[in-house]
């Protein structure tokens, strides 16, 4: 709780003076002598400081000069600052309203108005708090979300992440019957390679081919159902509708088997005999969370 | 006009009381607290008149001022305020005419406060 008044004035009785009223109503202070005092206080870490009660003609460092340090400094400037004035320095108050400050206290002090005034910014330094924690929560919720759907994006092409993430695609993933076009293939000789083979070379030639074939799924804009080692299942017009599915499909594996015919070549440079096997199957699934 | 002030408002004395509740001890403190503050407010005040300084003689003159209006010395309070727009007007020539003008009424403050049994 930021409920502490820090009292920066030079005069020791209007210090006492002060520091008494606000204990009669609760509100403990700490005081300080001048301006550079009081930023030395409130640039201590985790310091209560929830109110400023600023007198304006100080030795070495002013009020106006202090008032425009704590407007200035990002981490508080919307600390209320209200000024401590005799009747006879409203011009000053005037200037000092102009710089930031939230409220005056006249001298003599009428403990009335200094309780009223000094809840008040209380209960507005609390509702900025309470604004700012707020704030940060959503920063962070957002920072989450925003790390989620990269994390999804990984897994999915990004329209689909985008979708599945939207109000729509939730209504989308509901499982549904409809049109599609699936493009399955896998390597031809992958399980003979992958029993002769180190594992450290089946993970990295897996690794390349997943990676290129990856690439070709997002640029045709596929939606890949699921891969498991060599295999992949890829099919179109679900979750989002695309009326070239087929044409889609086709291209997406001709693209497929060029790219692998560059990576066998150099597979088998390396003495790995592999082929490429790709289908097409056209037809209604039921799609979506089943 | 300065000598038109009371020495001593008993009723702004009061109404300090009642604000705190009719703490005596408090009241009785911080007069203690003023004596010494205002004990200190004069030196520098008189080192800044004998210095012909116009611009250090504005803080102390001020607090002067504004402490003494607290306690009801409104004579003293206005003698403050005159010295304090002197000060800030530069107008060092007739500062240690003022300063020995606050200094008499310093005293008979003191005296009137002791009357009031404020001092202990």
């Amino acid at each position: 709780m930021s409920d502490l008044a820090l009292i920066v004035d030079d005069s020791a009785v209007n210090r006492q003076l002060l520091a008494r009223h606000l204990a009669s109503i609760g509100i403990e202070a700490r005081e300080v002598v001048d301006g550079r005092a009081a930023l030395a206080a409130l640039a201590e870490p985790d310091n209560d400081v929830g109110v400023v009660l600023l007198d304006v003609v100080m030795p070495d460092m002013d009020g106006y000069e202090t008032l425009a340090a704590i407007k200035s400094d990002e981490a508080l400037r919307h600390l209320p600052v209200i000024m401590i004035s005799g009747v006879d320095e409203l011009d000053s108050v005037v200037r000092c309203i102009q710089l930031g400050a939230t409220d005056y206290l006249p001298k003599p002090f009428n403990p009335t108005i200094l309780a009223a005034r000094v809840r008040a910014s209380l209960a507005d330094k609390r509702m900025r708090d309470v604004e700012v924690a707020h704030a940060a929560e959503q920063a962070t919720l957002l920072q989450t979300i925003a790390l989620q759907k990269e994390e999804l994006s990984r897994f999915l092409s990004p329209q689909v992440a985008a979708l599945v993430s939207s109000p729509e695609g939730q209504l989308l993933l509901a499982g549904h019957r409809r049109e599609a076009t699936a493009v399955f293939c896998d390597l031809r000789g992958f399980t003979a390679f992958s029993d002769s083979a180190e594992p450290e070379e089946v993970l990295g030639m897996l690794r390349e081919y997943h990676s290129k074939m990856g690439e070709l799924i997002v640029r045709y804009e596929g939606t890949l159902e699921h891969f498991a080692g060599d295999g992949l299942m890829v099919f179109f017009n679900d979750p989002v509708p695309q009326p070239d599915h087929v044409e889609r499909a086709v291209r997406m594996a001709v693209a497929m088997r060029e790219m692998f015919a560059g990576l066998a070549a150099r597979w088998a440079r390396l003495g790995f005999e592999l082929g490429f096997g790709v289908g097409i199957a056209c037809g209604y699934a039921t799609l979506g969370r089943i | 006009m300065a000598d038109d002030a009371p020495v001593l408002d008993r009723s702004v004395l009061a109404e300090l009381r009642e604000s705190v509740g009719g703490d005596d001890a408090f009241i009785t403190d911080l007069v203690a607290t003023y004596l010494a503050e205002t004990a200190d407010h004069l030196a520098a005040m008189d080192a800044a008149a004998k210095a012909g300084d116009a611009a250090a003689i504005v803080r102390p003159a001020h607090t002067l001022k504004s402490s003494s209006a607290a306690l009801g010395a409104l004579r003293l309070a206005a003698i403050g305020r005159d010295i304090e727009m002197a000060g800030r007007a530069g107008d060092a020539a007739d500062l240690p005419a003022h300063v020995a003008d606050a200094r008499a009424t310093w005293a008979a403050t003191l005296r009137e406060m002791a009357v009031a049994g404020l001092t202990r």
